[in-house]
């Protein structure tokens, strides 16, 4: 999908605004920082959060894989979160860091969704806090999981219009 | 503007890198093979070990919710739930100080009630052993279970 050469003339005004640099770099910052502050406390704490992915019954410990898989899940975890976070909001790599985020978040959103299926009550979901209370995970997590991943495809997936009008013209030349 | 998948493949690693590295060297890191619902202090006993101790009278505490108490239970152990465990100790807690065997257990992977409530007893000065793998362990082995809101 690769329109950064052509003009907006006779598109949808929608589609055009998707392609406003300047909500690119919004919407990145705005994503990243989300991930970054996630990335927090389970760097602070993490057995805290070990135990949290225990708790979803989804990667052990169970009697096949023992505790290997979900520790490994809690301690890098976080981490691929700060890359992506830090991607995210530097601008370097946006498009990889939302294709990243995107599916994290569908990965997010599919762990609480088989937790609720499967009828595992946990009080903390793990997305920010790690120790005492928490947020539930419920619907209202799975929505805000799905906004975020909204925002997430628009970075991954609207080519950003070139910064500047000559730069835009002098592609547009080169392609006709 | 392409996809880079090698851009993705790098971040992953980056990211997995900087974690694997953060948990050996900021001293907050987990031992990457042990579980991390036992702790140091934990006694832990497997189903057999468990069944022992049950025929030479052990006394049993069910930490799980209350209605799964109800719909199955090890034979003789009383209702301790994790959820709700300040009025049941209450009740209890007579009995538990006279008792010098006791095993909790919960619905096993990903169950931490067994581990909670065995703290909770250790900071009030009551030793519980804690049956791995709690439920699952114990049917699995193809153990007695009885039904109802009686021990």
């Amino acid at each position: 999908m690769d329109r950064r050469g052509l003009s907006d003339q006779g598109r949808r005004p929608a589609v055009s605004l998707l392609r406003r640099p300047l909500l690119h770099a919004l919407l990145g910052i705005a994503l990243g920082a989300v991930f970054l502050y996630a990335a927090y406390d389970k760097i602070l704490h993490p057995a805290d959060f070990a135990r949290i992915v225990y708790h979803y019954q989804l990667i052990g410990p169970s009697q096949h894989v023992g505790p290997w898989a979900p520790n490994l899940l809690a301690v890098t975890l976080p981490w691929i979160e700060v890359a992506v976070g830090a991607a995210l909001m530097s601008g370097l790599w946006r498009r990889e860091a939302a294709t990243l985020a995107s599916l994290l978040l569908l990965v997010f959103v599919a762990a609480v969704s088989a937790a609720l299926v499967r009828g595992i009550d946990i009080e903390n979901c793990g997305c920010f806090s790690v120790t005492g209370e928490g947020r539930a995970a419920g619907f209202k997590l799975i929505l805000a999981d799905l906004s975020m991943l909204g925002g997430a495809l628009i970075l991954a997936l609207v080519t950003p219009r070139p910064a500047s009008k000559a730069e835009a013209t002098r592609s547009s030349e080169a392609i006709a | 503007m392409r996809l880079r998948l090698l851009r993705m493949a790098a971040l992953l690693a980056l990211g997995a890198a900087l974690g694997l590295l953060w948990n050996a060297a900021s001293g907050r890191g987990i031992a990457l093979s042990k579980n991390v619902f036992i702790k140091s202090e934990d006694e832990v006993i497997e189903a057999k070990d468990a069944k022992a101790r049950l025929e030479k009278g052990a006394l049993f505490l069910d930490a799980r919710p209350i209605d799964f108490y109800k719909m199955e239970h090890i034979p003789g152990a009383l209702p301790l739930p994790e959820g709700d465990f300040e009025p049941a100790f209450a009740k209890l807690e007579a009995k538990l100080r006279s008792s010098f065997d006791i095993v909790v257990y919960c619905s096993g992977w990903g169950c931490e009630a067994s581990h909670i409530v065995a703290a909770k007893l250790r900071e009030r000065g009551i030793h519980a052993a804690i049956l791995h793998e709690g439920w699952p362990a114990w049917t699995g082995a193809g153990y007695p279970t009885k039904a109802g809101d009686l021990p």
